[in-house]
């Protein structure tokens, strides 16, 4: 699958060949700007859609560019594909995603309403995550229901292990 | 237990047999746990035809007397002695105790638990639901192909009127590390239990 870089995205891009082998720069800020965002665009369509080797050199191919930045460009987008995806898959419609659970057994003695009582019950603080920011949430069940949610999920898990769902990871690909 | 002269002149009239026959008294004790243990349980408890002949005023005292002793008995666990004791104070002749003590014998387990019931606490878990998906793409990544799990928790909040939800996201190694916490959690519970 080929690349299909438009008309000023190509534009911006034909700038890369002048930067000299120093570094310096003699061109105007604003080329500079479109230069960096136009390698940007380039890799970042590369890794979202995780193309070919082949393929990201064919794209590239178009630009005119020499067979040594290619090669550059072609390294640039190996060595940083995976790091731009991650990146790019915390963009996506985010839920609060679990960081790590604390828990406690208590036993409950007495309150303001009744006295001589044997309580147990578990406290849990679960830790999650959000758009970057970390959340907790304090709750607290009974040894029955603790139970349950750990029987619960445990099917969960095995649910991955079934002959359905095997069969639909290794068809979609 | 301490308990105010209110409650205290409740009960002596309620001791009377001048004031309260046998039937009236039962049906008076037996308004009182009802009103305390029955949700559904409204004013006109007190509506008997065989109560009509009190003066409403007596009545009512009586009855916030008795529940009111009721409620502090529930909460300090009294033993039958101690209902005793302070019935006898107040007058009761014997078999008014005993019917006092079998009644009140009866409602104990419901009693404790509305008491036990009352008070603040954390959130509290009551069920929990799942899913499992295999994302496939977004409008920002291609070509994910992974499976993930949408957990979601029911919870309860002490008010009973608010059933808010808990849902968080994991992929399949952080199911796992929720599932054994929470395992180990219950095997410190079944160890602690059989100390």
């Amino acid at each position: 699958m080929l690349l299909d870089l438009s008309e000023e995205h190509k534009e911006h891009l034909a700038f890369l060949p002048q930067v000299d082998s120093a570094g310096k720069l003699s061109v105007s800020s604003d080329t500079v700007q479109h230069g960096v965002e136009g390698l940007i665009h380039l890799l970042t369509e590369s890794s979202k859609l995780m193309i070919s080797e082949l393929d990201f050199q064919d794209s590239v191919f178009v630009l005119g560019f020499s067979e040594e930045l290619n090669k550059l460009l072609l390294q640039l987008y190996l060595d940083n594909r995976k790091e731009i995806r991650t990146i790019l898959s915390e963009l996506a419609p985010d839920l609060p995603s679990y960081h790590s659970l604390e828990w406690r057994l208590d036993v409950q003695l007495a309150s303001r309403s009744l006295r001589q009582q044997m309580k147990p019950s578990v406290t849990i603080k679960l830790h999650l995550n959000q758009n970057g920011d970390h959340n907790t949430q304090v709750l607290q069940t009974d040894p029955a229901t603790l139970l349950h949610l750990v029987q619960q999920l445990e099917q969960a898990l095995e649910e991955m292990k079934t002959n359905h769902c095997r069969r639909v990871v290794r068809n979609i690909k | 237990m301490e308990l105010s002269e209110y409650v205290q002149k409740g009960f002596q009239m309620l001791a009377d047999p001048g004031s309260f026959d046998s039937n009236a008294f039962t049906l008076l004790l037996r308004a009182a746990f009802q009103s305390l243990l029955d949700a559904q349980a409204d004013e006109a408890v007190l509506d008997h035809p065989d109560l009509k002949h009190i003066d409403p005023v007596v009545l009512k005292h009586c009855h916030a007397a008795a529940a009111t002793y009721i409620l502090e008995a529930g909460k300090q666990r009294a033993d039958k002695s101690t209902l005793s004791t302070y019935l006898e104070d107040c007058k009761f002749d014997s078999e008014r105790i005993e019917l006092f003590c079998t009644e009140y014998q009866n409602n104990k387990n419901s009693l404790e638990i509305l008491l036990g019931s009352i008070g603040r606490s954390f959130p509290h878990i009551t069920d929990v639901s799942w899913h499992l998906e295999y994302q496939i793409k977004t409008n920002q990544l291609d070509k994910m192909y992974r499976p993930a799990y949408l957990v979601t928790l029911n919870v309860e909040n002490t008010d009973s009127r608010s059933h808010p939800e808990i849902s968080f996201s994991c992929n399949m190694e952080q199911l796992q590390d929720l599932v054994g916490k929470l395992k180990d959690a219950s095997k410190s519970l079944e160890r602690a239990t059989q100390l």
